[in-house]
């Protein structure tokens, strides 16, 4: 039965093998001269931590090879739906050529067991050698953008590419045996794999773990470690901050400047300090400090990414458990 | 010996459809046994259910005494070639072989292999590129080479052209002359069954109409000729199947366990042919009485 499913896959290994192998070939070769160039930017950069201006055009330099990657990693799993899920089942039950392989002596149980077996792993590890070549590569990036909470970020990097695979091989497989049509079954496979990565994004994600609350006052400090602040069209409207908080927390909702009572203040109060042109952030602070102004805002603390991380994972993959175990319960009921 | 299949009120139902109600079998060993009947009279759930692929919505059925698809031993034991034979297309025929071996417990690995070689075909062909009557002989040959103890054929050679027909039934009779398997074969085509089937069943509208060997039916059935007359003028004993009235002349088809006694008729024997379209023509209600008695002949 090993054998079987390896020769029913050959043709969908191939193509996943030369796939990785030329994501592997790119990714060592860009990323190696960026680890470098990286490297030499460091050393010449006398304070890293606050940053260079070098450093910016770094980043710039980078990002259509980042977009590719990152459109790979996230697709991978949803191709892995709909390639090799889908059809697993689906395929055979169109053909009729079950009906010629459960009476090769093999139950239909042990048949399914081995087939599952050994896609979730391939699956898993197609995944995880994804996720190890991506979060190499961009690793110096990551580092400058302090982004890593951003969508596609994180979920294009450490360990949950793993388990987005595993849901969405086990999807396409129960869809594939419940609609019985391959085509169908992809098509299915691809809207609800895509509608739970947006959901889940969107509003699960932010609170697998509790977020927390804090109070930042607008001064000369504060305004030195955020990354702009203004009104928008309206000058009159009221004023944001662009990524308040520490840098590396991932901030989940901000209130718009509001002043000790508690009431938004309109950009047309603080003019004065928004338009000068020859005030930098922490100009801008010190010129604002007087107002008395603050801003509320709750935010996963950076040292939730990892908690995050294996929460999304596990919940994935806890899903993939239960999809597998549905395909179990559906085929000893299986009507020819 | 343990019958090849025995069946107890077995019924299986689609959605609101009996698709086979009512079924009780006792098919004994060593038997070629034509399962015929019109298309959808449910010859492939009779045969699906015996071989594990369906499960019985009421009743009970085994085979060689297990209940079918129960484990791999019971698959084993059991052959079955689906309707319209199925292949891996993307598999070749060594391929095929290949699984056979990898899956089977008793796979024949060189009559396999001498099956392929007498057929003339070429082992790195794709299934996917066979002919309609190569893929059945490929299908034939995955499911004879497990050495199974019953062969089940699902409408094997409806789809094959008279040669490939021959030499499909050749190759069938080969087989069970050789190891002497016991096989089913359903087909609404009676001619092909005639040839090569010792015991019938008739099924039509979910049910058995007809069990037997097919000598002993044939010997027991009559055609009976004679001047216009009621059905129940004829000679106690005899039970009418069919009848059928001119202006002057009627005639019977009668079923008798004793010789027809003279009189003043003309009794010719009964084709299989006709004896099964009369009995797959006859409705259930009069199928009634008779239904135990069909069943008493199977035992």
């Amino acid at each position: 039965m090993i054998w079987l499913t390896w020769r029913q896959f050959r043709f969908q290994a191939t193509v996943t093998l030369t796939i990785l192998a030329a994501a592997t070939i790119y990714v060592m070769t860009t990323g190696l001269r960026m680890h470098h160039a990286y490297a030499a930017d460091i050393a010449a950069c006398p304070h890293p931590e606050i940053g260079c201006r070098f450093f910016l055009s770094f980043q710039g330099s980078y990002n259509a090879e980042q977009r590719l990657l990152e459109m790979l990693v996230f697709a991978a799993p949803a191709l892995i739906g709909i390639f090799w899920g889908a059809p697993l089942i689906a395929a055979e039950l169109e053909r009729g050529s079950h009906r010629m392989l459960w009476n090769q002596s093999v139950t239909p149980t042990r048949w399914l067991a081995v087939k599952l077996a050994i896609l979730a792993l391939a699956a898993l590890l197609t995944a995880a050698v994804l996720s190890l070549l991506l979060t190499w590569w961009a690793s110096p990036l990551d580092q400058r953008s302090n982004d890593r909470f951003a969508a596609m970020t994180f979920g294009t990097r450490g360990v949950t590419p793993l388990g987005y695979a595993a849901f969405a091989f086990a999807l396409g497989t129960v869809l594939g045996l419940l609609i019985r049509r391959t085509l169908p079954a992809m098509a299915v496979t691809l809207a609800v794999f895509i509608a739970l990565q947006i959901v889940f994004a969107a509003v699960l994600r932010p609170n697998l773990l509790p977020s927390t609350a804090a109070t930042m006052p607008i001064n000369a400090t504060t305004m030195s470690q955020v990354q702009g602040i203004g009104t928008g069209p309206d000058p009159s409207g009221p004023v944001q901050i662009f990524r308040p908080g520490k840098a590396d927390a991932w901030i989940l909702s901000a209130t718009n400047l509001e002043n000790s009572s508690g009431h938004e203040i309109s950009g047309n109060q603080v003019s004065t300090c928004l338009n000068n042109q020859s005030l930098d952030l922490t100009g801008i602070g010190d010129c604002l400090a007087p107002y008395n102004l603050h801003i509320d805002y709750t935010y996963q603390p950076a040292d939730n990414y990892w908690p995050l991380q294996w929460l999304e994972t596990g919940f994935y993959l806890a899903l993939a458990a239960l999809l597998g175990g549905a395909c179990f319960w559906r085929i000893r009921r299986h009507r020819d | 010996m343990t019958a090849i299949v025995e069946a107890h009120a077995l019924g299986k139902r689609f959605g609101a459809r009996w698709a086979l109600a009512d079924c009780t079998l006792n098919i004994p060993p060593g038997h070629v046994v034509g399962l015929v009947g019109p298309n959808g009279a449910g010859k492939s759930t009779l045969l699906k259910l015996a071989c594990g692929l369906l499960t019985p919505t009421s009743g009970s059925i085994t085979v060689l005494g297990g209940r079918p698809g129960s484990g791999r031993e019971q698959i084993a034991k059991v052959g079955y070639l689906a309707q319209d034979a199925p292949v891996e297309p993307a598999l070749s025929i060594a391929d095929h072989l290949r699984l056979g071996a990898h899956l089977n417990p008793r796979w024949d690995k060189a009559l396999a292999s001498a099956r392929i070689a007498s057929l003339g075909l070429d082992p790195k062909q794709k299934a996917g590129k066979l002919s309609g009557g190569q893929r059945a002989q490929l299908a034939l040959t995955m499911a004879t080479s497990k050495h199974p103890q019953v062969l089940i054929l699902d409408e094997p050679v409806a789809s094959l052209d008279p040669l490939a027909r021959r030499d499909f039934l050749k190759l069938l009779m080969d087989t069970v002359a050789e190891h002497g398997t016991s096989v089913i074969l359903s087909s609404h085509l009676i001619s092909d069954l005639e040839r090569v089937c010792d015991y019938l069943v008739v099924l039509a509208a979910a049910q058995v109409r007809l069990v037997g060997e097919v000598e002993e039916l044939t010997a027991v059935h009559r055609w009976i000729t004679c001047t216009r007359r009621d059905a129940d003028t004829l000679p106690a004993g005899v039970e009418v199947v069919s009848a059928k009235h001119t202006d002057r002349q009627s005639t019977f088809m009668v079923r008798s366990d004793t010789p027809m006694p003279p009189g003043d008729w003309v009794s010719e024997p009964v084709g299989l042919e006709d004896l099964v379209l009369t009995y797959m023509e006859r409705g259930p209600a009069s199928a009634g009485p008779l239904a135990p008695r069909n069943v008493e002949s199977a035992r």
